[in-house]
């Protein structure tokens, strides 16, 4: 079985892709429109710098080529939500080619990305006629266009999703539910493929797909022929239906948009950085500060500030230092850590880690930094927790033995300390403080 | 200058104007007019097309906001072929302009409306709009100056489109310091029209042509009547102390053929919006299916022209013809642009016939084919696909009718062109028509 | 150009044509496109864009901005309750 997926995704821009409309605001009809999103006779189109940016960012992200130089195209068809009877889109020059993106052990691989607009909205009135709204008119578009390496349904969705949230941490789109993702759907389980358009949401390509991998081998199975076609999806029946035969001819005389003149995007690219995503970023992190996977994940799961802040404090101090103290005391504390504080916590770790402070003074100034209590009240708290800590190390000696072959054993103290502290003190506290007495211990 | 009752009396002879303001009093420093594709809030705007009919903008173009801001009085717009698909004016849903010098003849096209109302209308200034021709041919048949600005010289924000590569703003006047006073007004930069914002700026001195090529492609198949005029002029030109070469431009021909079919390309994506819904003609049977909805409009109120365009267009971008005739067209655009760039390299300006005959009579213009019409803008069209600055001067009279001289100059040099009329003007009487009110 | 041609350039253009009209543009279009063929004879340059003089990285920032106010957009346009109406869809 072979898949290819055609994927929209909207990038968050603050105004349309090529007029000012704001891109969000009241839910009234027509209320974010211009001459030029309305295709009004004399406007013109200026392109967004923002929409380019993003798009370029996601080619990146994908790994994709991209031209010394980038324009666009008109795609001519008639159609209510249509206004100007074309659409701005790319063509010829994509603003990325040939990218990849790996979802589990898979790679898939990734045709192109190009940037276009989105049409208006309609809906149908009692009599047939129909209702438009053109706010969405001009709504800045991404899409990608995989290659047919997709080899199930259940892949075709874990693929998306993993992408979708890849998207979501490279550009900062806000996550709007998974319905607002628009794919068109390629599937073949013999030689002819079939298009299924335009199915919203992961869960509806995924039963859209297994509806028509069903579809197309009962055919085959029956003797019968799979015909090239263009089908839709029905959400309510979830069943694949083919797509109403066209009386007038479809041929999009696709001719380039000589209002917009040339981008030169291979250098805009270079000036923009790539966020890495979360699975990236675990895997360098495990590997380059040798860690291990666990840790690292602990890191990215936890923040991506707070593996950035790791990242910095183990150049600062060493990687075994600042996974303790960063999955530690500053973990703990974490809601209340701004990135302003990032150099002052990494000098107390630096403090620390060139033998100017002890362990419990380092603990202690952080939490202060952080939290903003006064460092004398911490002191006292951490005076009490230490003792306690040490109290109920000296009770169960063997722990000690058992903890240099076995993390775990640490349990049964931190156990103990939070009876005997009555919730005095939050679990990652103990839990730091009695890793830490532990440590020095053996 | 002509007073409003009297303007209004004249365009019930001449019939130049679709629109006419309703004041009785100017209220401004100076009066012009807009072609009708020019977009205004206070006048409907229907590019001479019945299908948009009824249209009123709301907001300016550029040029028609940034002459009103030099203390323009805007006196209504002018009539012009249907999208400005025409030589003659002949293709208005809205009635023909006729010639001043003679009403069975035509004012040229498609800124017929516009090079009339300059010539009849004292101190008028006229914005035209030229794609293929279209501001120097009627001013050569009304005998006015003309001048079309390089491509991109001034916004094209509400400039209903044509060809959006080639659709140029410009200005026609009976007095050559017209031109260069209100080029530079509506010139230069706007952030509404990317294409605008390609140009440097224009030079506040005037240029001085010092040599002009003549290509020998551009004099054949010129009545003899113009071309005596076109040598006459050439012989004022080295008067004037302008050396005159004859030079080979044997590219110049495939001119033609390469801008009808770029023009024609995109104006069938440009006239795709128009349907029946959200602007002129909206007034038919909702419940109908989109697609024959759409189809009744277009069929009823596209003018012949029109539909012979969009067909045109709409074949040159086909699957399978496109490469053809479409990506061919730039790839020719390319070498036309080369071919002028050569000559520049030693002459300041190319100087030809604006058109090959007089304006023709209404009689004769029925009588030509299709073809017969494209090719009568032979001489015109190069500098129009090349986008090059080019201008029509007065430059004598056959048979009682105005003939033009055109000059071409290279990307962004207008200040050569607008230099050479000051200097014309000096040496050159326009022979005013007899105008009745 | 033959007959079939014009027919479907016309579907495609949402054209309907009269018998007289379909005779009539053919034989146009016929005429037109044979001169057309010199076309044929000369290579062309390659060219980037589609505009006679290059247009390079025109750009707008991201800042929403609205300077007609939509009502006034929509005054000629048929609508109702704020949509804009148009043809059944299927």
């Amino acid at each position: 079985m072979k898949i290819g997926l055609e994927i929209h995704v909207q990038l968050p821009t603050k105004s349309k892709m090529f007029c000012s409309c704001p891109t969000e605001g009241e839910d009234v009809p027509n209320s974010r429109v211009c001459p030029t999103c309305l295709g009004m006779p004399g406007s013109k189109p200026v392109l967004n710098k923002r929409a380019v940016e993003l798009g370029l960012t996601l080619a990146k992200m994908l790994g994709c080529t991209i031209p010394e130089r980038t324009w666009f195209s008109r795609k001519t068809y008639f159609y209510p939500d249509l206004c100007k009877h074309f659409q701005i889109t790319q063509y010829d020059t994509p603003i990325g080619e040939r990218g990849e993106f790996k979802t589990g052990n898979k790679t898939i691989r990734i045709t192109r990305v190009h940037l276009e607009e989105d049409p208006g909205k309609t809906k149908r009135v009692g009599d047939g006629s129909a209702l438009v709204d053109y706010n969405r008119s001009g709504i800045p578009l991404v899409e990608i266009v995989t290659e047919p390496d997709i080899s199930s349904p259940a892949e075709a969705r874990q693929f998306l999703s993993d992408l979708l949230a890849a998207i979501r941490n490279t550009i900062d789109l806000p996550d709007d539910g998974t319905r607002s993702v628009r794919c068109d759907c390629n599937i073949s389980v013999g030689k002819e493929r079939v298009e299924v358009k335009n199915v919203s949401g992961l869960q509806n390509v995924e039963n859209c797909l297994k509806y028509e991998a069903v579809r197309q081998l009962k055919l085959l199975k029956a003797g019968g022929k799979v015909e090239r076609e263009t089908r839709r999806y029905d959400e309510e029946r979830k069943v694949t239906l083919p797509a109403r035969k066209k009386e007038y001819e479809a041929d999009y005389g696709y001719i380039g948009e000589p209002d917009l003149g040339t981008y030169r995007i291979a250098e805009m690219a270079q000036a923009i950085k790539v966020r890495e995503t979360p699975t990236a970023m675990t895997a360098r992190i495990a590997d380059q500060y040798g860690i291990g996977e666990k840790a690292a994940k602990q890191l990215v799961s936890t923040s991506i500030g707070l593996a950035e802040l790791f990242e910095d404090m183990a150049k600062a101090t060493e990687p075994r230092t600042a996974l303790t103290w960063c999955t530690g005391t500053v973990s703990a504390c974490w809601k209340q850590y701004v990135p302003e504080m990032k150099d002052d916590v990494i000098s107390v770790v630096k403090e620390l880690h060139d033998g100017r402070i002890t362990d419990t003074e380092c603990g202690i100034r952080l939490k202060s930094l952080i939290t903003g209590e006064a460092a004398e009240d911490l002191a006292q708290a951490s005076g009490d927790l230490d003792a306690l800590v040490e109290k109920a190390v000296d009770e169960h000696p063997e722990v000690l033995e058992d903890y240099r072959t076995n993390e775990k054993a640490a349990n049964r103290i931190i156990g103990a300390v939070m009876k005997s502290s009555g919730g005095r003190y939050s679990s990652a506290e103990v839990v730091s403080a009695v890793k830490r007495i532990l440590d020095s211990r053996i | 200058m002509t007073s409003l009752p009297d303007l209004k009396r004249i365009n019930d002879r001449y019939r130049m104007f679709t629109a006419v303001t309703d004041s009785t009093e100017y209220d401004g420093e100076f009066v012009f007019s807009a072609k009708d594709n020019l977009t205004t809030y206070d006048f409907p705007a229907t590019a001479g097309s019945k299908i948009l009919e009824g249209y009123r903008p709301p907001f300016d173009a550029t040029p028609v906001k940034k002459m009103r801001e030099a203390g323009g009085f805007l006196a209504g717009k002018t009539n012009m072929d249907e999208f400005g698909f025409g030589t003659f004016s002949a293709n208005s849903a809205f009635g023909i302009p006729l010639n001043p010098y003679d009403l069975n003849r035509s004012c040229g096209g498609s800124s017929g409306g516009a090079a009339c109302a300059a010539a009849v209308l004292e101190d008028h200034v006229a914005l035209g709009v030229s794609t293929g021709g279209s501001i120097v041919c009627p001013a050569s048949f009304c005998g006015v100056y003309g001048i079309a600005p390089t491509y991109g010289r001034v916004s094209r924000y509400g400039l209903i489109d044509y060809g959006n590569s080639l659709d140029k703003v410009g200005v026609l006047s009976t007095k050559a310091s017209d031109l260069s006073r209100y080029l530079r007004v509506i010139a230069g930069k706007d952030p509404k029209d990317p294409t605008s914002c390609a140009q440097p700026e224009m030079p506040e001195a005037l240029g001085k042509i010092r040599s002009v090529a003549v290509p020998k492609e551009a004099v054949q198949g010129v009545s003899k009547g113009v071309m005596e005029c076109f040598n006459k002029s050439l012989e004022a030109l080295k008067g004037m102390g302008v050396d005159v070469e004859t030079v080979d431009m044997p590219v110049l021909k495939y001119a033609m053929p390469a801008y009808y079919v770029l023009a024609t390309s995109e104006a069938s994506t440009n006239l795709a919006r128009y349907c029946g819904m959200r602007y002129g003609q909206q007034d038919g049977d909702l419940t109908l299916r989109f697609d024959d909805y759409f189809t009744s409009f277009r069929s009823q109120y596209f003018g012949d022209e029109a539909k012979r365009r969009i067909l045109l267009g709409t074949f040159t971008r086909m699957v399978g013809y496109a490469d053809r005739y479409y990506s061919k067209a730039l790839r020719v655009r390319a070498s036309v642009i080369s071919e002028y760039k050569k000559v520049y390299e030693t002459h300041d300006a190319v100087a030809t016939p604006t058109m090959p005959f007089i304006s023709p009579r209404f009689d004769e213009i029925a009588d030509m084919s299709a073809l017969d019409v494209y090719k009568a803008d032979f001489l015109t069209i190069p500098p129009n696909l090349t986008g090059m600055p080019h201008m029509s001067m007065p430059c004598g009279y056959s048979e009682g009718m105005p003939v033009g001289l055109m000059l071409t100059a290279d990307h962004w040099r207008e200040d050569l062109l607008l230099g050479a009329a000051i200097e014309w003007e000096k040496g050159f009487r326009i022979v005013k028509p007899e105008v009745i009110a | 150009m033959d007959r079939e041609i014009v027919e479907r350039a016309a579907r495609i253009a949402h054209l309907d044509l009269t018998a007289e009209e379909l005779d009539r543009y053919e034989k146009d279009l016929s005429e037109i496109l044979d001169h057309f063929q010199m076309l044929d004879e000369i290579p062309g340059e390659d060219t980037e864009g589609f505009t006679p003089v290059p247009v390079e990285d025109v750009l707008r920032d991201d800042v929403p901005n609205t300077d007609i106010p939509p009502e006034d957009l929509l005054r000629g346009m048929k609508t109702y309750d704020g949509y804009v109406r148009g043809p059944r869809l299927s």
